[in-house]
């Protein structure tokens, strides 16, 4: 699914979309940076409060397009240009880890064949 | 749904058998930072984490959860198990991710 | 140092006590709050420079003490111990006068140290007792191994009783009724093996006691936010809670470092806490806005440097 779709299915915050038609194939929840380090998949959208640049760099280094940060929390500023400078994007949500997971689930499970 | 029932929808080896294992789950919490456990007011509530330290059982016990899920295979250390006994607090292990684990849980709680 | 026969069950007591280690708080307290004067023997036993060294062990046999000091008008020369006398018995010059045979090279107490002080002293100096002398330098009283035994054990028992005389009674659901629950938890810093516990515990025992569940939520949400605040961000410190009078108070003292900016801790998603902290799942900096939210009053009071006391109250009637 693209990150377009995905935005507009979930009813997510697009808050920096540097590609619109990237793809996502998967979710990744996880509030912890070396658990993401270490067990999320390329392709997964971030699912997470952390809020802050360090996120993004993780996201770059296993290939992750997107992060959405839940609980609507800030997005810093300097979490902003890191992103735009990696070309990874930033959704936002007001839902929780849960329901967000599950949504995002629900919607790339229709687009699986 | 209970807390057994779901562990099995998770595939989770239960480790310890707590006083809530056969009460239904009401609410679904997939979190790391037991900071924001313990914001939540709800009751009955299923704790899925990826974090495996004490303290996850120490936060469920005093915000009411019915038990814990340690997701991503994670290999718990043993103190976890005593203090889930001490707390009787159901604890268990998953092999899924906590996105799958959600996503599961959630196909299990609400079917179509 | 251990116990004398005359009192057993004195618990060990050693001077450099580490706060972080086995040493109940109570007993620390005790020893850094004790002066030399509270403990000291003042009613002197003492022998003037021209009595002899018979007559000065005449008066230790009759007044069962192991040292006497000499001394004339408050002025302190010197102290006349068993083993000078033993001394003095085989070099047959057990006649003479003490100025003559006594010790002079003393090591002396003042009578306001701590009991803290005295005790490095007794484990460095291995002497038996200490004469202690005052400001003026006048002898006020003699200290010896038995007086900080029975001190200890007086002080203790008194502490012990008053502990545990708090205790749950007759715990009514309306809270109206005088119940009195007074607990003192040692928090110690970064002992996550233990952080939480008593909070844990303190939960058990509300639900043990069929208190309304959205009290013990809260009381317990306080509760364990301050313990976990102690361990993280203090040096340790003792998490108190008691119910009196329809109100729970939970309270969180700790002895530094302080608080630099009590406003700027207290705001949402603050917090000093390092990495390995934050890996360990705390450290959000949620923590005070938190005990804040679940409570009906919170006051925080620190100053850098020093300590920092953390009060919440949850009414429960």
């Amino acid at each position: 699914m693209t990150l377009l779709e995905l935005i507009d299915t979930c009813g997510l915050e697009g808050v920096l979309v540097p590609d619109a038609r990237a793809e996502v194939t998967c979710g990744y929840t996880s509030d912890l940076l070396s658990d993401v380090m270490a067990h999320c998949p390329e392709g997964a959208v971030l699912i997470t409060v952390q809020n802050h640049k360090n996120s993004v760099a993780v996201c770059t280094l296993v290939g992750a397009p997107a992060i959405l940060v839940v609980h609507n929390r800030q997005i810093p500023d300097d979490m902003l240009d890191v992103a735009g400078r990696e070309g990874v994007a930033l959704l936002r949500s007001a839902e929780d880890q849960f329901a967000v997971s599950c949504k995002i689930g629900a919607a790339l499970a229709k687009t699986a064949v | 749904m209970t807390m057994s029932e779901i562990a099995d929808v998770l595939k989770a080896e239960v480790l310890v058998k707590g006083e809530g294992i056969h009460k239904g789950v009401r609410h679904v919490m997939a979190s790391d930072l037991m900071s924001d456990v313990l914001l939540v007011d709800e009751d009955d509530m299923l704790l899925l984490t990826s974090l495996a330290s004490d303290q996850v059982l120490r936060t469920a016990q005093i915000v009411g959860a019915v038990g814990v899920i340690v997701v991503n295979g994670k290999p718990l250390p043993s103190s976890m198990v005593n203090v889930a006994n001490d707390l009787r607090m159901t604890l268990a292990t998953s092999r899924l991710s906590k996105y799958e684990a959600c996503v599961a849980a959630h196909a299990a709680l609400n079917p179509a | 140092m251990s116990a004398t026969p005359e009192t057993p069950g004195v618990p060990d007591v050693k001077p450099e006590a580490d706060p972080a280690g086995n040493e109940p708080l109570v007993l620390l307290e005790l020893i850094q709050r004790l002066k030399v004067r509270d403990v000291m023997t003042a009613q002197l036993v003492t022998v003037p420079r021209s009595a002899t060294m018979l007559q000065a062990q005449e008066l230790m046999r009759q007044k069962k003490i192991s040292g006497v000091p000499v001394e004339e008008n408050g002025r302190f020369f010197g102290l006349v111990s068993i083993d000078d006398i033993i001394r003095a018995l085989v070099a047959g010059t057990i006649g003479e006068v003490c100025s003559r045979h006594m010790t002079t090279k003393l090591v002396v107490l003042e009578d306001d140290m701590p009991l803290s002080f005295a005790l490095r002293y007794f484990d460095r100096y291995h002497y038996g007792r200490f004469p202690v002398l005052n400001r003026d330098q006048r002898l006020v009283g003699i200290i010896c191994q038995r007086d900080i035994n029975r001190a200890l054990l007086v002080e203790l028992t008194r502490e012990l009783r008053r502990l545990e005389s708090s205790s749950v009674q007759n715990v009514g659901q309306d809270g109206t009724t005088s119940i009195y629950v007074l607990r003192e938890f040692p928090i110690c810093k970064y002992d996550f093996e233990n952080a939480g516990k008593a909070a844990n515990q303190i939960k058990q025992l509300l639900q043990e006691k069929k208190f309304p569940p959205k009290i013990i939520r809260r009381i317990a949400v306080a509760a364990y936010e301050l313990e976990i605040n102690l361990c993280v961000h203090s040096d340790g410190g003792v998490l108190s809670w008691q119910i009196s009078n329809g109100r729970a108070e939970i309270v969180a003292r700790d002895a530094g470092p302080g608080i630099e900016d009590v406003a700027w801790a207290c705001r949402d998603g603050t917090s000093t806490a390092n990495e390995w902290i934050r890996s360990l799942g705390f450290g959000a900096g949620m923590g005070l806005v938190n005990v804040k939210r679940v409570s009906d009053e919170f006051e925080i009071t620190s100053k850098k440097g020093s300590g920092t006391t953390v009060k919440s109250v949850i009414n429960i009637a």
